[in-house]
């Protein structure tokens, strides 16, 4: 693990097949769009080292595949992941409504419950939209979600995206653990004395 | 600071501090320190602080660290936190109004507060500094070095103009000794201490201190001004006897005779085995007295304690008291740092033979389960555990076995307990579906939610209790190992006799197996009506995949994790064990022979096969067929510790390009076999048909204009699917016709069984405690909550929801430290709780008023550090403690008394004691048979306070205090007195 790592943390993304997914990681993780990106299988992973106010934070991110079928096998994935990007597609009505299935999914299967939701309206470029961005505000507004809009093919919004997300998580109390030091919380203090203090009669045997 | 303001700083001057001695240094240092805290000025203004304000109020303190040339001091201010009421207070105060400290002083608010700073209970103050030398510094002893000290306080004080009183701690940190200073406009006042080992004879009574007050004062106005007075008297009470300590002591016998049944096997014990209060501390308080109304001098005293306004309790906890729950646990955290496994704790001939005759063993059960070789309905565990131990033993000396064949056997009966129903059980299946195979957060209740563990009657659940109880009661470590490898035989048998598992959650895995591998005998032993049970053994097993409750709750891909690199064909490798093959001879027309790949064409006029139902009105796009959904193959269950290893196996693939195929690949297992059961179902299907099932977003339709002006749909493949030789493609062109059923399983339960049986066999038993580890606290924790449910104790119920909290966090963390575990502390708590009611006599159904009052003043015990006794000696709860002291006294002069004959006498205790405490017995160590109600106090504490000029009669009054502190062995005086400076 690397030194200066202050922890790891495990992302998901998640949403209907076909809304781009794999392309929002991809151009995150290696700033490249390929139109040519096939549909995924099963679940696909990619680590990147990111730097949020001097903090470097080591990123897993596992980008699951959208189908129904394999809805079987990925929640398996969403297990102790601390922040999850859901993602739809503002060109397709049907991605957008189906969402709810999404986060009810997310609900049964993670292990946390306060594991931190952005939800990404992907392919802005496009002009066909579908979906208008005060809807997808509102349905972030309603489910206590991070929003943002965005297109994986002319880079908007993307980085934002993961370090909005990757921020909200290190800024929440007992969400993430530091790497080079296990936590120890006490967890009463039984202890009724003070240091300092003493009562007038402490000293009686 | 001060000096700004003098009219010589605006003439611009060099002002030189390099020369400054260590000294200056260090008062400009403590000035600086002033400065910072802005702690300068005025603090007048402020109203004194309410009644019991310093108990309940929040007390802070800040510190830092000044040297005086290199000797370490720290300096700390020590304040209560008051409501800020500066808004109206800071125009008030006049001019020279005296310094908060010296009004704290004759405020009677706040005496004898039950926690606080000693300065704090002497000198009653809201807010002091203190120099103290820093740590692993020596004292300050020398007279010199302390007045050198002093001084600088009081230059800084002077200096500054800082109104808050500064003390130097001086001689050895225990003696607690104090010396300060207070400055305000025209006033002084200096704190002086006297502390000594032994009481001086003339000074053990309120008449000789007063006389000490006075002379200090040296007041020469007549008549002196009242002198206020206020007195404390601790009594201390440790013998318990009679009211002892209530807690049972835990059947023993019971537990190792042979009556070990399930019951004693499903609980933890619970309470204190010693008594966790040690000690219950009296102190009578006579709040208000002036000079002459009370009596106390060398001769005789009016200061009986029975007769004092004021009356207060607290108890002596004691220090970790020895706790059965509390044992059981450490105990059992003790095992998961063993290293040893199981054969080097047990010997090494019985592991080896396990290997080997595993086989032979269970054939050798079989035979017992045979229905006709069952004449007894109670059988199977003992039995089968009796004849596989015979084996065993051949190898092992009898006495070597930790745990006694009885013992043994309860415990696995406890354990199976359907081995003891009659066999019918194997007709209730479906009870084991309650669980699913994976917790994905596996609560009890919500005030679980964080902590992982399974349910309550859940078999790793009473695994663990079981686990706990042979480690504590029946030979530890090797009892635990012994206990593991009986356990680890009961479930080979099972899997070799298809009996399923209650309640394993853990290993739910092996029951999938079980029920597979059930599933398939039975139906190699049906012979006739093929299809009929086909269908139905395989409607247990495959699944159409879009119903709503097709989706188990957490399964993976396949188990071709550990098949990396294979290719597509390989796959189909013939040596594999097929999905469900039944020796069907009309189901083998078209044999899955290896390396033929299933092509479009020859399939389109075979037969359909392995249909679930018509996909909507949906047609095929050649043939215009209804499209039918496949029956698939469910996928590969998996236990969370294959999930992990799988995702670790994913992960560890990287990120390349590479990587990322390869990892597609792993995983395409089950696409690849729900596009050979869709090529059965759908002869002369394409690519695009399977796209519009499974993945309908990329099948994109268009409205179009044909020539004719018609419209018309018309669909394509998405462009991701249309890229040459992706994925899906590719696995289309590999797909052969194949149903789900003849298809290569994609889970293999004999291999997956063998396997959990092997994981098992190998745990050492510190590996089996730390997977227990969850179990046992769960089962801890709802033991405290059983308990506190009883005692209704709210701080036990906070600090038991945070214990939960907290157990989840140290279970995190890959070497848990168990001792941060504070589960023992909340037993303690309720012993606590549960010894003080007995004392107080709790819970015998008494009369109402006063059994509810005296049940809030025990709970109030427990919460406060102090707790007030309504109606001191005469209320309900008084007149209880007063018997608590009189039959310890009796006790006390039984045992060590010189007049054990007399006392022997003496007449039972009448409950009417409360008329007893007159004034002819108040005396303490009255001699002969009269003993004393109370025993001489343990520590007595006078206050006496006054407003007088000082130090001439014409100067102003000003507020003069001394604390007086008389114990066994220490004798402490700590006097405030302060001056008028405004003429010397």
């Amino acid at each position: 693990m690397d030194e200066d790592v202050l922890t790891t943390l495990k992302l998901l993304i998640i949403g209907e097949s076909g809304v781009g997914k794999s392309s929002l990681l991809l151009r995150f993780t290696d700033d490249t769009f390929d139109p040519d990106q096939s549909a995924t299988i099963g679940v696909d992973f990619k680590v990147k080292t990111i730097s949020i106010d001097g903090n470097k934070a080591k990123l897993a991110i596992w980008d699951t595949a959208g189908q129904e079928r394999f809805r079987t096998l990925t929640p398996s994935y969403y297990r102790g992941a601390q922040g999850v990007i859901l993602v739809y597609d503002v060109t397709k009505r049907d991605t957008f409504t189906k969402l709810e299935n999404w986060l009810n999914e997310l609900e049964t299967y993670t292990t946390r419950n306060d594991i931190v939701k952005m939800l990404v309206g992907n392919k802005i470029d496009q002009d066909n939209r579908e979906v208008d961005r005060n809807e997808g505000l509102k349905f972030a507004r309603k489910h206590s979600m991070l929003f943002i809009e965005a297109s994986a093919k002319t880079k908007d919004g993307v980085e934002c995206a993961f370090e909005e997300l990757v921020e909200k998580i290190l800024q929440t109390p007992g969400l993430w653990e530091s790497d080079t030091q296990g936590q120890k919380v006490r967890l009463v203090d039984q202890q009724q004395h003070g240091g300092r203090a003493c009562g007038g009669y402490c000293s009686i045997p | 600071m001060a000096a700004d303001s003098d009219p010589e700083s605006e003439v611009f001057e060099i002002t030189d501090f390099t020369t400054a001695s260590e000294w200056e240094r260090f008062v400009s240092r403590v000035e600086e320190v002033l400065n910072d805290w802005k702690l300068i000025g005025s603090s007048a203004g402020k109203s004194s602080p309410e009644k019991g304000e310093y108990t309940s109020g929040i007390w802070e303190e800040k510190s830092k660290d000044i040297n005086f040339a290199d000797f370490k001091f720290s300096i700390t201010h020590h304040y209560l936190k008051q409501e800020s009421d500066e808004g109206d207070g800071k125009e008030e105060p006049e001019e020279d109004a005296f310094p908060l400290a010296m009004q704290d002083l004759l405020c009677m608010n706040n005496d004898f507060p039950p926690r606080a700073h000693c300065l704090v209970r002497w000198y009653g103050m809201r807010e002091f500094l203190v120099i103290s030398p820093g740590a692993n510094c020596e004292a300050i002893i020398s007279e010199s070095k302390c007045n050198l000290l002093l001084s600088s306080i009081s230059i800084s004080l002077a200096n500054s103009g800082c109104q808050v009183p500064m003390f130097v701690q001086i001689q050895q940190k225990w003696r607690r000794m104090y010396a300060g200073e207070c400055q305000g406009p025209g006033v002084r006042t200096d704190f002086e201490m006297v502390h000594l080992r032994k009481v001086p004879s003339q000074y053990n009574h309120l008449s000789g201190l007063l006389d000490i007050f006075k002379s200090k004062i040296g007041c020469s106005l007549t008549p002196l001004p009242p002198i206020n007075i206020a007195i404390r008297f601790t009594y201390v009470l440790q013998d318990w006897q009679q009211y002892s300590w209530p807690q049972q002591p835990p059947d023993f016998d019971a537990l190792l005779g042979g009556e070990v049944g399930g019951v004693e096997f499903g609980k933890l014990p619970f309470g204190a085995c010693e008594d966790p209060i040690s000690e219950l501390h009296l102190a009578t308080t006579w709040p208000h007295l002036t000079e002459g109304i009370v009596v106390d001098n060398d001769v005789y005293s009016d200061l009986d304690p029975l007769q004092a306004p004021h009356w207060s309790v607290r108890v002596r906890k004691a220090e970790n008291p020895q706790c059965l729950l509390g044992d059981f646990l450490t105990e059992f955290f003790k095992l998961c740092c063993r290293k040893e496994s199981t054969e080097e704790i047990l010997g090494r001939g019985l592991a080896e033979e396990e290997g080997k005759e595993n086989s032979d063993i269970s054939a050798a059960l079989s035979k017992l389960t045979e229905p006709a070789a069952v004449p007894i309905p109670k059988l199977s565990v003992s039995n089968m555990v009796h004849s596989a131990r015979k084996r065993i033993r051949r190898h092992r000396r009898i006495d070597e076995s930790p745990l006694s064949n009885e013992m043994l056997n309860s415990i696995l009966l406890y354990l199976f307990p359907d081995a003891a129903v009659e066999k019918s059980s194997e007709n209730s299946d479906s009870k084991t579906n309650d669980y699913p195979l994976l917790l994905p957060f596996p609560c009890v209740q919500n005030l679980f939610s964080h902590l992982k563990s399974a349910p309550s009657d859940s078999l790793s659940y009473r695994l663990a209790l079981c686990v706990c109880l042979v480690n504590f009661y029946h030979g530890g470590v090797r009892a635990v190992a012994h206990l593991w490898q009986e356990f680890v035989l009961e479930m080979r048998y099972r899997w070799e006799n298809n009996y399923l598992i209650y309640g394993w959650v853990r290993h739910r895995m092996l029951n999938c197996c079980i029920e597979r591998k059930r599933a398939r005998d039975e139906a190699r032993k049906t012979t006739d009506g093929g299809k009929e049970r086909e269908r139905k053994v395989s409607g247990g097993c495959q699944n159409g995949r879009f119903g709503p409750e097709s989706v188990p709750p957490a399964t993976t891909a396949s188990d071709s994790a550990r098949e990396v690199g294979k290719s597509w064909e390989s796959w189909s490798d013939s040596e594999d064990e097929f999905f469900e093959c039944l020796s069907d001879q009309e189901e083998m027309e078209f044999p899955p022979t290896a390396g033929e790949k299933g092509g479009a064409k020859d399939v389109s006029k075979a037969k359909p096969e392995g249909r679930l139902h018509p996909h909507g009105n949906m047609t095929l796009i050649n043939s215009g067929e209804p499209l039918y959904i496949p029956v698939t193959q469910e996928p590969a269950p998996m236990t969370e510790d294959l999930l992990e290893e799988q995702s670790e196996v994913l992960a560890k693939l990287g990120t390349s390009a590479e990587g990322a195929h390869l990892r597609a690949r792993m995983q395409s297992a089950c696409l690849l076999s729900d596009m050979e059961s869709f090529k059965a179902a759908n002869p002369g299907c394409v690519l695009e048909d399977f796209v519009r099932w499974y993945s309908p977003r990329d099948y994109v339709e268009e409205e179009v204009v044909d020539d004719k002006g018609n419209t018309v749909v018309k669909g394509e493949l998405s462009a991701r699917m249309k890229i040459p030789g992706n994925m899906w493609v590719e696995a289309w062109e590999t797909a052969r016709a194949t149903p789900a059923r003849r298809q290569r399983r994609l889970f293999d339960d004999t291999k997956e069984a063998e396997k959990v049986l092997h994981y098992l066999a190998v745990q050492k038993p510190a590996d089996l405690t730390s997977h227990l580890l969850p179990c046992i606290l769960h089962a801890a924790i709802l033991k405290l909550k059983e308990e506190e449910s009883v005692e209704d104790i709210p701080s036990v119920k906070k600090a038991i929801q945070q214990a939960t909290s907290h157990a989840s966090k140290v279970l995190h963390h890959p070497s848990p430290d168990y001792k941060k575990l504070e589960l023992i502390a909340v037993e303690t708590v309720i012993a606590r709780a549960r010894s003080l009611k007995a004392k107080f006599g709790i819970g015998k159904g008494e009369k109402g008023e006063d059994a509810e009052e005296l049940e809030k003043f025990v709970s109030s015990l427990l919460e406060e550090p102090e707790v007030a006794v309504t109606g001191a000696g005469r209320g309900p709860a008084g007149s209880i403690i007063h018997r608590l002291f009189v039959s310890a006294q009796r006790i006390h002069l039984i045992h060590f008394g010189e007049h054990s004959d007399e006392a022997a006498l003496l007449a039972p205790l009448d409950d009417d004691l409360g008329r007893v405490g007159g004034a002819e017995d108040r005396k303490p160590m009255g001699g002969g048979i009269n003993v004393p109600d109370f025993p001489p106090p343990a520590g007595r504490e006078i206050l006496l306070r006054t407003c007088v000029p000082r130090p001439a009669p014409y100067s102003k009054a000003l507020p003069q205090r001394l604390f007086c502190v008389l114990m066994r062995d220490e004798f402490r005086l700590a006097g405030a007195f302060s001056s008028d400076t405004s003429f010397f």
